[in-house]
């Protein structure tokens, strides 16, 4: 048992040691894939900084100063240069390093899908595995009416009234903005609980459905049916067997979940004035803010190639039928 | 053709099939026959008459162009339950393709999960936001955004799917037995995964449907001033309270057309897996 | 994402409530205490030679100060420089500076700060054009400061008073420092740069070194005599309006800016929650291509204007607005709404297809170019495209975002019509405001009398000769539909009573304001 769980580690790390090397490929293309869509939008930073006294000759000493004038291929080529010596570029609208701007509102996502996926994981299995093991039963219809509630609401507007009533009427928690972890829990946890809910409402009712789906498969298995005419009991088979098969997809979604969630984080942000990741990407495309608009998706890029690097190796890990070869 | 026709019978007598169907019927034909219910043109402003709440007149009420909100919600189904069918169809089309094929080859799996994770690392929203400001705000570009976004999605889960009916026995005992790859996938596996598959089409409608009016919230859903119920929310925004009509009905056609999908792909994923019986 | 063409905080104002609400007869004010103003949006930079946004212009001229500044009635003040001596040539501009004033780095400022001041102005700020009459500078002691100009100016005052792009004074040390420095953050003023998280918060906090002006009785505009009372203020960037109507009723913030007025109603029964509605905030003004065809021909421009009304255009802005017909406020010295009143909010459809038959008009498509993220704008097209296709014109609504919006009207771009924008700082701030925008948006070239009348405007040392330049002007720009005034939009905003002497006005300042 200890030896095959040890022969399946090292089999992992291998793959994953592979997978990395597979995906640095696959951030060129994100790298040059943004590049190229970015150049292709209309719009100029430099008519952005030089504002409404702009004249013809400013926007085009802007545009030198930022070297905004030379053949795209060059300015391609500049970046990937310096992106391979470390350097993410200055973001042309906040006049900072990329990086920096990153790590500034990386904390603040980071902080809200954490909390959002903690959110979601136990309630959205539980309340799943639960609808799936009583299927059929008023539970299962009120699990799965409560789970299609949560993915048929837009966000914002939730977010809204939540605002509305909780912020303004009752005087529970505060209407919007971020503290830093370090200014204390209760505060921090006040100002992104209701953020957070309001995103895992989403994800909670996309994850309940597909942990439903996939219980119920691995329920009809003949596997289980053997574990139960083994008399193994039942809560047993249920844990052991059913709910491990149920993992997988869980996993994959998981993956989902979390890149649904940066995604919904650009809505949340916005609704509840936090400063975080969303807002900064989406303020940098409206204002053509190459850097950073580059810089921070090649950040994204990676973060997901990492993610389901983890879930792919993950499955090696749980489930012992799936190999390659 | 037997199969199918008892396939169809049950599929009558599935309650949430039934609901389903009749939500997304209902929604349809009200969105298509919008002409002959209203008068009205979706655009038709009455300044003096704005942010009237339901009345007789106007059932749903005016916005702030003292537009008919009843008109604007049957107008804007059209646009947002095509924006969601569009994209369903697209996403799971290109993600059945290269789910399956990324399980079957594994050198084609090396690229192409690889691609998928790419694509997947922009953000739905944000992947949007930059075609439409790139094509200009228009239906077009927010398909082909959310397409890009939820194709990959439902190419990995079908991918994890056929991985697993790949090793099921009767699968290795078809290869064994000699089937060709093709076959193999069309026969065994596509049919396996449909269950999956269809789960990921009612949610890839319904999400694509609530997507649209995020991306309206943000500015870049599909452009006024033709109606779609993500911007005829978006519009109200600010005025939740004093005119919570314009965000309500739009919001409830919403909630409804996901709703309905959602019903309709469990029913068909009841049916149609092969594997879950109803009276099993 | 702002820009000040489309300035969407507006506030600002010189009303009745101001002139009674005197500091003397306030309660009296306690020292301490963080004023908390939830804003739409942050600042971008603090580098005075390059901020035109309207949250940077509010936060910034509360930090820095220049040797004239804006008074309470638009017009030019002396702030740093105690006074200003005009050679009888209107050619040299000599400014004797106050003594002992002091920076935020504790330095005192001398006339070499001003001098690199406007060094670096000249050389990197997009408006450095506003200098282009400078011949040199001189700055014969530590308290003295002497322009030479080249041509003889009788508004060269009122182009230093400017707040967007202000010439306000920074050490002589960050004479090298390039456009858009993060250190630029050092000024005279009475508050001084605290703690910035950008799309999160600016903190601002009383600077104890503070000289203040004591000759002037008390606060005037962006100059006079200030007082700070505050610890601190804490700007919150919250876009949404409903989240800053919120935050106001929660206690979160002290101050709510930019409010929708129908929103306005929540506030109802809170005895604790004033509400201002200033005027004049910024204008709503259509913005018609005389580069692009079909509107490059004049009679299809005089067409559209005569279709507009304005009345149901502005009432679908979602502000709060008055009828104007002037690019002008009544305060400008060059106010004449008679003499452009014909060509305002005409509402005569007969007399626009009239002129649409007389230009050959055969239905070629008329592109109304608006853009997503500023809703005032988009909601403005909406109606004029409905006004106009009421009077057969092939109008199409085209929406694309700001930035492309802004591009194309800056850079004299085809493929539009018809745009939108509001302005703020320059109908305050005059004729010499408006040249740049008006040439540019609207694509002006080769328009004669349009140049006659603004070369005349800038050469004459007079008012009276100014006035009768600028009429004529202002006549062109409207009689020939280059521009088609819409409304003065005033603006909205709401505060709670724990805090004292709120002054509206132009931009919300917070000295001489406690909290309690």
């Amino acid at each position: 048992m200890n030896e095959g769980l040890l022969r399946r580690g090292a089999a992992a790390a291998g793959q994953l040691a592979r997978r990395l090397a597979q995906a640095l490929p696959v951030l060129l293309v994100v790298a040059v894939v943004t590049f190229a869509l970015l150049h292709l939008l209309p719009g100029d930073p430099a008519v952005m900084i030089a504002g409404d006294q702009a004249n013809p000759e400013v926007i085009a000493r802007i545009r030198a100063d930022l070297g905004l004038d030379r053949p795209l291929i060059e300015q391609l080529l500049r970046w990937l240069y310096a992106l391979v010596q470390g350097d993410f570029g200055r973001s042309l609208m906040l006049n900072q390093s990329v990086l920096s701007a990153v790590v500034e509102r990386l904390p603040v996502t980071f902080s809200l899908a954490v909390l959002s996926l903690a959110i979601t994981l136990p309630i959205g299995i539980v309340l799943g595995a639960s609808a799936a093991y009583h299927r059929g039963t008023w539970l299962d219809s009120l699990v799965m009416g409560v789970a299609l509630l949560g993915v048929s609401v837009p966000s914002f507007w939730i977010g809204i009234v939540s605002i509305l009533i909780f912020g303004a009427v009752l005087h529970w928690l505060p209407t919007g903005g971020y503290v830093p972890i370090g200014m204390g829990l209760r505060p921090w946890l006040a100002c992104l609980v209701q953020p957070a809910v309001v995103l895992a409402l989403f994800q909670i009712g996309f994850l309940a459905r597909l942990t439903r789906s996939a219980m119920l498969e691995a329920l009809q298995q003949d596997y289980i049916r053997t574990a139960r005419a083994k008399g193994l009991g039942e809560w047993l088979t249920v844990a052991r067997h059913a709910f491990r098969n149920t993992l997988i997809p869980v996993m994959t979604a998981t993956g989902i979940i979390i890149s649904l969630l940066i995604g919904g984080s650009v809505i949340v942000e916005q609704v509840f004035a936090l400063p975080g990741m969303g807002r900064l990407v989406v303020q940098a495309i409206m204002a053509r803010d190459y850097p950073l608009v580059q810089g921070t998706m090649l950040l994204f890029g990676f973060a997901f190639v990492l993610i389901n690097l983890a879930i792919d190796t993950l499955y090696v890990l749980v489930d012992p039928r799936v190999r390659y070869g | 053709m037997a199969r199918a026709a008892a396939t169809l019978r049950r599929l009558a007598r599935h309650t949430s099939f039934r609901i389903g169907f009749v939500l997304i019927l209902l929604l349809a034909l009200a969105a298509g026959l919008a002409p002959l219910i209203t008068a009205e043109a979706p655009t038709a402003m009455h300044l003096r008459l704005r942010f009237r709440p339901p009345s007789f007149a106007a059932p749903f009420g005016t916005d702030l162009f003292g537009r008919d909100l009843l008109t604007r919600v049957l107008y804007g189904g059209r646009l947002s339950l095509w924006i969601g069918f569009a994209t369903a169809v697209l996403s799971s089309m290109i993600g059945a393709v290269v789910g399956i094929l990324s399980a079957q080859y594994r050198r084609i799996d090396a690229v192409t999960m690889r691609v998928m994770d790419g694509l997947m690392a922009f953000p739905a929203i944000l992947l949007a936001i930059g075609v439409s400001a790139a094509l200009g705000p228009q239906t077009g570009s927010v398909i082909a955004a959310l397409t890009f976004s939820y194709a990959p999605r439902t190419a990995r889960v079908v991918r994890a799917s056929a991985l697993v009916i790949r090793e099921l026995d009767y699968v290795d005992a078809a290869r064994v037995a000699g089937v060709t790859d093709l076959r193999l996938m069309l026969r065994h596996i596509l049919p396996n995964c449909m269950g999956p598959l269809l789960v990921q089409f009612s949610f890839t409608f319904a999400y694509a449907i609530l997507a649209e009016s995020a991306l309206s919230f943000i500015g870049v859903g599909p452009p006024p001033p033709a109606p779609s119920w993500g911007n005829i929310i978006a519009e109200g925004r600010d005025y939740t309270i004093e005119a919570w009509w314009i965000m309500l009905f739009p919001g409830i056609a919403i909630s409804l057309a996901s709703l309905g999908m959602n019903l309709l792909g469990d029913g068909l994923r009841d049916l149609l897996d092969p594997r879950l019986r109803l009276d099993g | 994402m702002t820009s000040s063409i489309a300035r969407f905080v507006r506030r600002s104002g010189f009303g009745l409530a101001l002139l009674l609400g005197s500091t003397a007869l306030a309660p009296a004010q306690t020292r301490g205490g963080m004023a908390i103003d939830a804003n739409v949006g942050g600042p971008g930079t603090f580098d005075p030679a390059m901020i035109a946004t309207t949250i940077e212009l509010e936060t910034l001229n509360q930090m820095y100060e220049g040797l004239v500044m804006m008074g309470e009635d638009y017009r030019a003040k002396p702030m740093l420089a105690s006074k200003v001596d005009v050679s009888p040539d209107g050619m040299t501009y000599r400014f004797s500076l106050r003594h002992g004033v002091k920076f935020h780095n504790g330095k005192e400022m001398t006339s070499a700060d001003v001098l690199a001041t406007y060094e670096r102005y000249a050389r990197i700020s997009p408006n450095a054009v506003v200098l282009a009459n400078v011949a040199r500078y001189e700055a014969p002691d530590p308290y003295s400061f002497v322009i030479h100009l080249k041509v003889a100016s009788g508004i060269f005052l009122d182009i230093l008073k400017s707040p967007a792009y202000p010439l306000v004074i920074y050490p002589a040390e960050f004479k090298d420092k390039p456009a858009r420095d993060p250190d630029l953050t050092v000024g005279t003023g009475p508050f001084r740069y605290g703690e910035w998280q950008k799309d999160s918060h600016f903190i601002m906090r009383r600077f104890d070194g503070y000289v203040a002006d004591d000759s002037a009785p008390g606060p005037d505009g962006y100059a006079g005599r200030k007082t700070v009372y505050l610890d601190a203020v804490r700007y919150n960037f919250v876009p949404e309006a409903n989240a800053r109507v919120a935050a106001l009723q929660a206690g979160d913030a002290d101050v709510a800016p930019t409010l929708p007025p129908e929103l306005l109603a929540r506030f109802n029964g809170r005895a604790d929650i004033a509400v201002e509605k200033v005027f004049p905030g910024c204008q709503n003004v259509l913005l018609l291509s005389a580069g692009n065809p079909p509107t490059n021909n004049v009679l299809i421009r005089r067409a559209i204007a005569a279709v507009v009304n304005a009345q149901d255009i502005a009432d679908a802005s979602g502000q709060i607005t008055r009828e104007n017909p002037s690019i002008l406020y009544a305060e400008s010295p060059y106010y004449d709404a008679a003499a452009v009143k014909p060509y305002y909010s005409q509402n005569n459809p007969a007399k626009a297809k009239a002129l649409l038959a007389e230009a050959g008009y055969k239905g070629e498509k008329i592109v109304l170019q608006t853009n997503s993220n500023y809703s005032y704008m988009r909601d403005e097209i909406l109606v004029l495209a409905e006004q106009m296709k009421a009077a057969g014109m092939n109008a199409e609504v085209q929406v694309v975002d700001w930035m492309t919006n802004a591009n194309n009207m800056a850079g004299r771009a085809a493929g539009w019509n018809i745009s939108t924008s509001g302005f703020c700082s320059q109908p305050l701030l005059g004729p010499q405001q408006w040249r740049n925008m008006v040439y540019n948006f609207a694509n002006i070239k080769g328009d004669t009398a349009l140049d006659t009348a603004y070369d005349a405007f800038f050469a004459s040392v007079g008012v009276d000769d100014r006035r009768k330049a600028w009429l004529a002007a202002e006549q062109i720009i409207l009689g020939n539909a280059y521009f088609i005034k819409i409304a003065d939009a005033g603006s909205v905003f709401a505060y709670s009573k724990k805090l004292s002497g709120i002054r509206p006005w132009y931009n919300i300042r917070f000295w001489n304001v406690s909290k309690q």
